[in-house]
């Protein structure tokens, strides 16, 4: 059985990488956490023309450092995508049939497939990293103060690339469970980032937040000093659960469910 | 024929000799026996307690109007849809149960690919799921054809394009069992003429198992040696084409002034006599051979201005057999409600 989930998890590489869905996931992680980096720095320290007053923590603050480094995490929503996107083409394009020819149990698919991503997207996530590192470093730099890598700061950094990995994880997951490629998507995106939102802001079950794949995130990269969020591995474990709860479930409908 | 060269000409044999000749030395005849298969979805019996067996070293046309349950089947027989009821086993096994069933079987169910995957990653992408040497991808897209668009997208192949791809994907595990549903869609008449030799090739070259469905009679003809016929998910008939055409009464034509006194000395038993629609003069006669009715019309003195054998065309016979059992059946313009009564 080793052997066959060997093979079946080179095929998904194969898959991931003779189309072109990750080189473009992966730009537009880059560009997106380098645009934030480079927002977040230039704007630094700035009183911000909000009614409250508050701006955005100065270069050189213990804040502003784990704020910058930590936008990787805004990439998890891509990252979940490619997970996604990795399942339900299966079904979009049809190819679950010859791919549920090759392996009948279906099962061992989805679990390779598990394995595929979220081997495929340790160095992906790497790289969004690494341009987050590189653009605060350099712009930081110049306006008076590049952040260390260390402490608290590459405590952010590790707790952010293992959030991306594991969203690619969940989106697996998802799309075993959900199949359509356009709803599975839409409906994660506005999970993420209505529901959450609204679940935050009502009192009475607001405290459930720190449950919510959105918490566990927060819990992973930069808290600020928030109370009511988990500890960072607990937010992994809450969201590696998530994902695979959802991929246990999405296998028991794969072994059912008819491939017509 | 270029296409045949390719696949059955000195080049490609030769190559095709060195891949297999240690499988095809080794090539087990697989027996296929679909028994009981049966399948609802929702209300509606997709297929009824479907049985047939597919033998090896013979081409087996799967026969039936569209909406007879063919595809239905087929994807019960691979695992891909749970029968309510019933088996499909390949030498005794379950698809799910064979230990490596690229290598056993292989089937092109529906031109099924990532448009924009080109034809030879695709293959690859099976070929590593299946553990097969990467290089089998070019060498079954030469068997089919597909050679020089082997780097292309798949989702610029034509209609023919992509089911020679689908067919080079079955071919990857150089199976003994061949299942291919309606391969003939979107072929040319050329691509057609070569699929008809190349499975006949698989089978009595080969000794491999190959089971064609379609929906057309003519597209199978001339390529399948025994039929299995269904319709509205039952099986109607299955036997070898001589089994068919000879099941089939054969009718006698034959015209003349004087039918009165012919019909009179061709009506013993067994056999009917009747007016032919549109021929005052013509009379229908069936079984009796064409011989027996010249020997008797000239035993009888009667004048004789046409005789001739009339068999049934195997579309007529098959015509016959599936009538009224498609599923979506096209109403009369003035029976607007009674078909919906029944449905």
């Amino acid at each position: 059985m080793g052997a066959v989930i060997a093979r079946l998890t080179r095929a998904e590489w194969t898959k991931l990488l003779t189309t072109r869905v990750w080189i473009g996931l992966l730009l537009g992680s880059c560009v997106l956490v380098g645009g934030f980096a480079a927002l977040f720095t230039g704007f630094a320290g700035s009183s911000g023309g909000g009614p409250d007053g508050q701006g955005l923590p100065a270069v050189g603050t213990p804040d502003f450092e784990q704020l910058a480094l930590g936008v990787s995490a805004n990439a998890t929503v891509l990252f979940v995508v490619l997970g996604i996107i990795g399942t339900t083409q299966e079904y979009r394009h049809r190819t679950a049939t010859p791919t549920f020819l090759t392996s009948p149990h279906r099962g061992r698919v989805v679990i390779a497939k598990l394995l595929a991503y979220l081997v495929a997207a340790i160095p992906m996530a790497l790289l969004v990293i690494a341009v987050d590192v590189l653009v605060v470093s350099v712009y930081a730099g110049a306006r008076g103060a590049a952040p260390s890598l260390s402490g608290d700061n590459l405590r952010v950094l590790g707790g952010a690339w293992a959030a991306l990995v594991i969203y690619a994880v969940i989106g697996v997951g998802v799309g075993a469970l959900v199949r359509n490629q356009v709803g599975a998507i839409v409906g994660v995106l506005v999970y993420l980032f209505v529901v959450e939102t609204i679940v935050q802001a009502i009192p009475a079950i607001n405290g459930a937040y720190k449950w919510l794949p959105g918490g566990a995130l927060e819990a992973m990269t930069a808290t600020f000093g928030q109370t009511d969020l988990l500890s960072a591995w607990q937010g992994g474990l809450v969201l590696l659960s998530y994902g695979l709860v959802a991929a246990a479930l999405g296998t028991l409908l794969a072994v059912r469910r008819d491939v017509v | 024929m270029r296409l045949d060269d390719q696949a059955a000409g000195p080049a490609g044999a030769s190559e095709e000799d060195e891949i297999t000749s240690g499988s095809r030395a080794a090539l087990d005849p697989v027996r296929v026996e679909v028994s009981a298969l049966t399948k609802n979805f929702g209300s509606v019996r997709a297929v009824d307690d479907l049985s047939f067996t597919v033998e090896p070293g013979q081409v087996t046309g799967f026969l039936g109007p569209n909406g007879a349950g063919k595809t239905t089947t087929l994807r019960m027989a691979l695992g891909l849809i749970t029968p309510d009821r019933g088996t499909t086993t390949f030498n005794g096994t379950p698809y799910a149960a064979l230990t490596d069933p690229t290598r056993r079987v292989g089937a092109v169910l529906e031109t099924a690919f990532h448009p924009a995957r080109s034809g030879r990653n695709h293959l690859r992408v099976y070929c590593r799921a299946a553990g097969i040497p990467l290089s089998r991808a070019d060498e079954v897209l030469d068997q089919v054809g597909l050679g020089p668009a082997g780097g292309r997208k798949a989702g610029g192949y034509s209609l023919g394009m992509r089911q020679r791809l689908g067919l080079a994907t079955a071919l990857l595990g150089d199976p003994a069992v061949l299942v291919l549903d309606e391969p003939a869609n979107g072929l040319d008449p050329e691509g057609i003429q070569w699929l008809r030799g190349f499975l006949r090739h698989l089978a009595h070259e080969q000794g491999r198992t190959v089971l064609v469905s379609s929906h057309l009679l003519a597209e199978v003809e001339q390529t399948a040696d025994r039929v299995v016929i269904v319709g509205a998910g039952r099986l109607v008939r299955q036997g070898s084409l001589a089994e068919l055409r000879s099941g089939s009464a054969g009718s006698v034509l034959v015209r003349s002034p004087q039918t009165a006194a012919l019909a009179e000395l061709l009506r013993t038993d067994g056999t009917t006599v009747v007016t032919t629609d549109g021929h005052p003069d013509g009379l229908t006669v069936t079984g009796l051979p064409v011989e027996e009715v010249g020997r008797r019309a000239f035993a009888g003195g009667i004048e004789l201005h046409e005789l001739r054998a009339h068999t049934s065309g195997l579309e007529e016979v098959y015509f016959q057999l599936t009538a009224g059992s498609e599923q979506y059946a096209a109403g009369r313009p003035d029976a607007a409600t009674t078909g919906q009564a029944a449905a």
